[in-house]
């Protein structure tokens, strides 16, 4: 007997075909970093958990569209980005993209009215991601929590690299100025 | 402003390869400008990293639904091709069946090398001979088929032209007799003038 670790792009081929337990699989691998996505950017437990649900199911509706299976990353990913800025334009449709807003407080992802991150450091990077765009802030979501390449951010977020870099770039300024202090402070 | 051969962004965010990444290495060794950018940036991406992940309130899992499923033919077809070893049992099981169908129903099934290692050499004989009385047998059946079709065609042609030549000789009967009536007919008129004309000549010269 050999004992080999099923990849994502067997499971990803079982559920194509209809395996509804390989789909499964596939979730309960992803189900936890496309949640903390989607919190990242929504900034409410509820609405993440809400749109999770949703993007898996569009994902198992449109598996078989999915040519390469080691794309499946960025593809699921761009289904949830799609899926949260779906949901934005629905509650606010009069609003520009860039003005959109995570319904989360200025002191961190809240729900009902209880403080997520009780820590110093994280409620003060809590609070430098707020004072950032939603495009800066999806952008550092993307790279810094979530390890995608640039390439793989410009596919998600339906843009060019060039565009990738420049939104993290100006987030990282901006963070740098807020956070570097407080992680020197709390260093030495 | 950076003075380093890289942008030290994308060297804190690994999207350089190992090469640039060793010459970034190299230049913040000894540009203290450069390595204080590259600090302030790796204490912003520490800070971020203080962010973690939170577990996800409720496990998501799909059940099996027929409306979003394939019909189970399709599933069948699909799971039947998508088997490689299904598809190779398949290709043998195929490939027994037709060479023992070939070798059941192929009527020279055995050589003559078999036949002779079998050491029925008079039942080899007497087969052949066998064959050849058939096939003698067989032609002077076509030979006779052939003769009687022949026959039978000759008979058929003598019937016809006898038929054609009674029928002739009956016309040229019916011919000759109207030519007779007719010659009759001019026998009688000759004869009813020859006997008037004297009479009205006798009589116009009176």
């Amino acid at each position: 007997m050999i004992f080999r670790a099923v990849e994502d792009t067997d499971l990803i081929r079982q559920a194509a075909r209809g395996a509804v337990e390989a789909f499964n699989l596939l979730v309960s691998r992803w189900e936890k970093r496309v949640y903390n996505y989607l919190l990242r950017i929504t900034g409410n437990r509820e609405d993440a958990l809400d749109l999770t649900q949703d993007v898996f199911l569009k994902a198992y509706q449109n598996l078989r569209k999915l040519d390469d299976p080691g794309r499946f990353a960025p593809w699921l990913y761009r289904i949830a980005h799609n899926e949260a800025y779906s949901m934005f334009r629905k509650r606010r449709p009069e609003s520009d993209i860039s003005e959109l807003e995570p319904e989360g407080t200025d002191t961190g992802i809240t729900v009902g009215g209880s403080s997520v991150f009780p820590l110093e450091l994280s409620l003060a990077v809590a609070g430098a991601l707020q004072q950032l765009s939603p495009e800066q802030r999806e952008a550092v979501v993307l790279k810094i929590y979530q390890g995608f390449k640039f390439e793989e951010m410009a596919e998600i977020l339906s843009c060019p690299v060039s565009t990738v870099k420049s939104r993290l770039y100006a987030a990282f300024e901006l963070l740098k100025i807020e956070l570097a202090p407080i992680k020197a402070r709390g260093a030495s | 402003m950076s003075c380093s051969p890289f942008d030290l962004r994308d060297y804190v965010l690994k999207e350089l390869s190992d090469p640039e990444r060793k010459q970034v290495e190299v230049h913040i060794k000894g540009c203290q400008g450069c390595r204080e950018e590259w600090e302030r940036l790796r204490l912003t991406e520490a800070a971020l990293f203080s962010l973690r992940e939170e577990e996800i309130p409720q496990r998501i899992a799909f059940v099996s639904d027929k409306i979003f499923e394939p019909s189970p033919w399709r599933r069948a077809w699909a799971a039947f091709w998508g088997s490689t070893a299904r598809l190779g049992f398949a290709s043998a099981a195929m490939l027994s069946v037709a060479l023992v169908v070939f070798a059941v129903v192929r009527p020279a099934g055995k050589s003559p090398e078999t036949v002779a290692s079998s050491g029925n050499v008079q039942a080899v004989s007497v087969s052949t001979d066998q064959i050849q009385q058939q096939i003698q047998a067989a032609v002077e059946r076509a030979v006779a088929a052939s003769e009687a079709r022949q026959q039978q065609k000759f008979d058929q042609a003598v019937a016809d032209i006898r038929r054609e030549d009674l029928k002739e000789r009956r016309e040229l009967a019916g011919l000759a007799d109207a030519a007779l009536d007719m010659s009759n007919q001019r026998r009688l008129v000759v004869e009813r003038s020859s006997y008037e004309f004297p009479r009205a000549e006798k009589g116009g010269l009176q």
